[in-house]
């Protein structure tokens, strides 16, 4: 078992949190670093540790607002990841949720599902007031 | 140094925001912050003012991953970046930086092959481009270029001017 991810988003990066137990990633705010590997290579890691040693399903909530292109091109690895263990049987989903004002992340987020057979959740949601 | 000039000279242009000198990170942040809260104050459409943000970060990271490569130092690593808005309400994104001649005259030519391309070519370019492997990244089209071309509703613009130097200086137009 990996140690769980806690890390606290800034400005530019989001917060992300992994719950090895509940079988759990929760990502959220806006993502455009410089160098989008250097955050995303421990999330990418501990998702395929995850995957290769642990035998429960995993889920991954989204709440991301805002991705440059290298932050998409990490959460692809991620995706991609997640469809390898897809075929292989195991369980795994996706929920991303967005305020409904912006709807350029769910026009992001229905690119990454075309390449996707697992489910794959785009849930809208009302701005808070 | 006249600002009364300075200022005449932007209002004319309709330039909501410039920025030239030495670009670090933080102010790669500061100022998209800035943009972000000034498109809102406009009441910008959501998507639009997302565009904008979209293309203002993919244009400085780019000249940043450039400079880096390239082991410029400060005085050589600067940008030149403006926001305007044009006759027709359209969101102007551009920035500008120094690159060597040959690499220059290649990116032009990057994106005036783009501009052949329609929204489906774009989008079937874009996801190549994404998995490719890292190492393999600078190559071709960049995902950063192909992104800003598939959310400008005109082809973008792009030049070089050579410069005294040797080097030339590269400009970057997107429309919102």
């Amino acid at each position: 078992m990996l140690e769980d991810l806690n890390i606290i988003g800034s400005q530019s990066t989001p917060t992300i949190q992994s719950d090895w137990q509940g079988g759990r990633l929760y990502m959220c705010g806006d993502s455009y670093p410089e160098n989008s590997y250097e955050l995303f290579g421990q999330v990418i890691n501990w998702t395929e540790t995850f995957l290769g040693d642990a035998s429960h399903g995993l889920h991954l909530e989204l709440e991301l607002v805002y991705l440059n292109t290298s932050s998409v091109k990490a959460m692809m690895d991620i995706f991609d990841l997640l469809e390898d263990a897809h075929q292989g049987g195991r369980t795994v989903s996706v929920t991303w949720r967005y305020d409904t004002r912006n709807e350029r992340i769910a026009e992001l987020a229905e690119e990454f599902r075309e390449d996707c057979t697992f489910p794959f959740d785009i849930t809208p949601q009302q701005a808070q007031a | 140094m006249n600002l009364l000039t300075l200022r005449e000279n932007y209002l004319k242009q309709r330039i909501m925001l410039c920025f030239n000198g030495p670009i670090s990170r933080s102010l790669i942040e500061e100022i998209g912050n800035a943009l972000r809260n000034y498109l809102n104050t406009q009441e910008a459409a959501p998507s639009s003012a997302m565009d904008v943000f979209s293309v203002y970060i993919e244009m400085t990271q780019n000249i940043r991953h450039y400079a880096g490569r390239q082991g410029y130092d400060d005085e050589q690593a600067t940008a030149t970046v403006a926001v305007a808005r044009d006759d027709e309400g359209h969101y102007l994104v551009s920035a500008g930086n120094l690159v060597e001649l040959e690499d220059g005259k290649a990116l032009v030519e990057t994106v005036e092959n783009l501009a052949g391309l329609d929204a489906v070519e774009l989008k079937k370019a874009y996801k190549q481009q994404l998995r490719r492997p890292r190492e393999e990244e600078h190559s071709g089209a960049g995902l950063g270029l192909l992104d800003m071309a598939r959310k400008s509703t005109r082809p973008l613009q792009a030049s070089i001017e050579p410069l005294p130097s040797g080097r030339g200086f590269f400009s970057l137009t997107a429309t919102i």
